[in-house]
């Protein structure tokens, strides 16, 4: 857990951006989240989508990562791909709608970067947004924290 | 604290397996909706090979063309998981449950799978554990006695897990079972001294250990329940 809060520390002055910690689940500041626990960070039209440190943390090792074609629509809401982990698929959601520009084919080769590094290097697709207004509909970075620890708190 | 929370378990005796496939996707879709409460289907399946999301068909040893010869179908499913095999004497529970609203993810959820039939096992004395990383399912010392694969689609549940009670093993011969090589398929049968009561009793027990691992306080039961699942409106 300690080389967890290492790993954060260093993102965070490498990103330059202040960093929550919650329990032991990072969650970066300028980034939107869905509550299907999906990250989306947004540059002008162009979005990159993955899944949050929560969600790795509660999937388990990531074994398979089944991505979209290149072109392919996404939204809002909708499941793209899926994940498998401790022999579970679980669908992965798009925070946004639009068309998929590309895909981190890096994660046929190596799906454990979802675990390792769910913000950076095992981002999983990027979107060309359609509605960018959609944006309103997710969570910031302290909503997104409080709504982790509320559903933490229901087992 | 989460207040009162009711199960609702579906016996279902014999299913074939597309039919079962067919009712799950239909009941979590009306979950995902909360027209129906967190619901438990317990069943067995005639002779049948099943693939999980991967399609690791490398694992099935004997051509496919061969299975009708020997009894048994082939899915492909959207599951987690490798190759298995479910059949007669096989325990199986597919739960339809919402891990949103129990702040549950899939590592967690399936830790309660193992535990369900780990509870089981020592029911009857036998020792079970949770496999070693990456061998998700339950183990009795290197033989394998229950196994799982889990689809989560909108924080909703489906297949589930197979338990087995006295299947005939043999079939486990034409897979690699779960990918996993060199480790043996066991029974409760193979493992127990205890003489087994009726398979009926032993899929209630599989049950209630889930219903008190998952904290339901509520179970209702549902004897032959139609497959059509023609619902009443339920408040």
């Amino acid at each position: 857990m300690a080389s967890k809060m290492l790993w954060a520390t260093r993102a965070a002055s490498y990103l330059r951006i202040s960093v929550v910690h919650r329990g032991f689940s990072t969650v970066l500041k300028d980034l939107k989240y869905a509550d299907s626990h999906e990250w989306v960070k947004v540059n002008g039209t162009a979005a990159t989508i993955g899944i949050t440190d929560h969600a790795q943390d509660h999937l388990g090792d990531v074994v398979y990562v089944e991505l979209p074609e290149v072109g392919a629509s996404v939204k809002q809401g909708d499941s793209f791909g899926a994940v498998e982990s401790v022999k579970a698929t679980s669908d992965v959601n798009s925070p946004v709608s639009g068309k998929v520009v590309e895909v981190n084919e890096e994660l046929s080769n190596s799906p454990a970067l979802v675990n390792s590094s769910p913000y950076k290097d095992g981002w999983i697709i990027k979107v060309e947004m359609n509605d960018s207004g959609e944006l309103k509909n997710l969570m910031d970075s302290e909503e997104y924290s409080k709504f982790c620890e509320e559903e933490d708190s229901k087992h | 604290m989460r207040g009162p929370v009711k199960l609702e378990v579906w016996k279902m005796g014999f299913v074939n397996y597309l039919d079962a496939l067919k009712l799950q996707e239909k009941l979590v879709s009306d979950r995902k909706l909360c027209r129906i409460p967190d619901t438990l289907l317990s069943l067995q399946h005639p002779p049948t090979y099943t693939l999980g999301k991967r399609r690791t068909d490398h694992n099935l040893l004997i051509p496919a063309s061969e299975l009708k010869s020997i009894g048994a179908e082939l899915h492909y499913t959207q599951r987690g998981g490798d190759i298995t095999f479910h059949g007669p004497h096989q325990a199986i529970l597919y739960p339809i449950i919402s891990l949103r609203e129990i702040g549950l993810g899939a590592r967690n959820y399936v830790e309660k799978l193992e535990s369900t039939m780990i509870e089981l096992s020592s029911l009857y004395g036998v020792k079970a554990c949770a496999g070693q990383k990456g061998e998700t399912g339950v183990w009795v010392g290197e033989r394998k006695i229950g196994a799982i694969g889990v689809r989560i689609s909108h924080g909703i549940t489906s297949h589930g897990l197979a338990f087995n009670i006295d299947p005939d093993l043999k079939y486990f011969k034409h897979i690699v079972p779960c990918g996993i090589t060199d480790k043996e398929v066991t029974s409760l049968r193979r493992e127990t001294s205890t003489v087994l009561p009726t398979e009926e009793v032993i899929h209630e027990q599989l049950i209630s250990c889930f219903a008190r691992l998952f904290g339901y306080n509520t179970v209702v039961w549902k004897e032959n329940p139609s497959l059509s699942s023609d619902h009443e409106e339920i408040e």
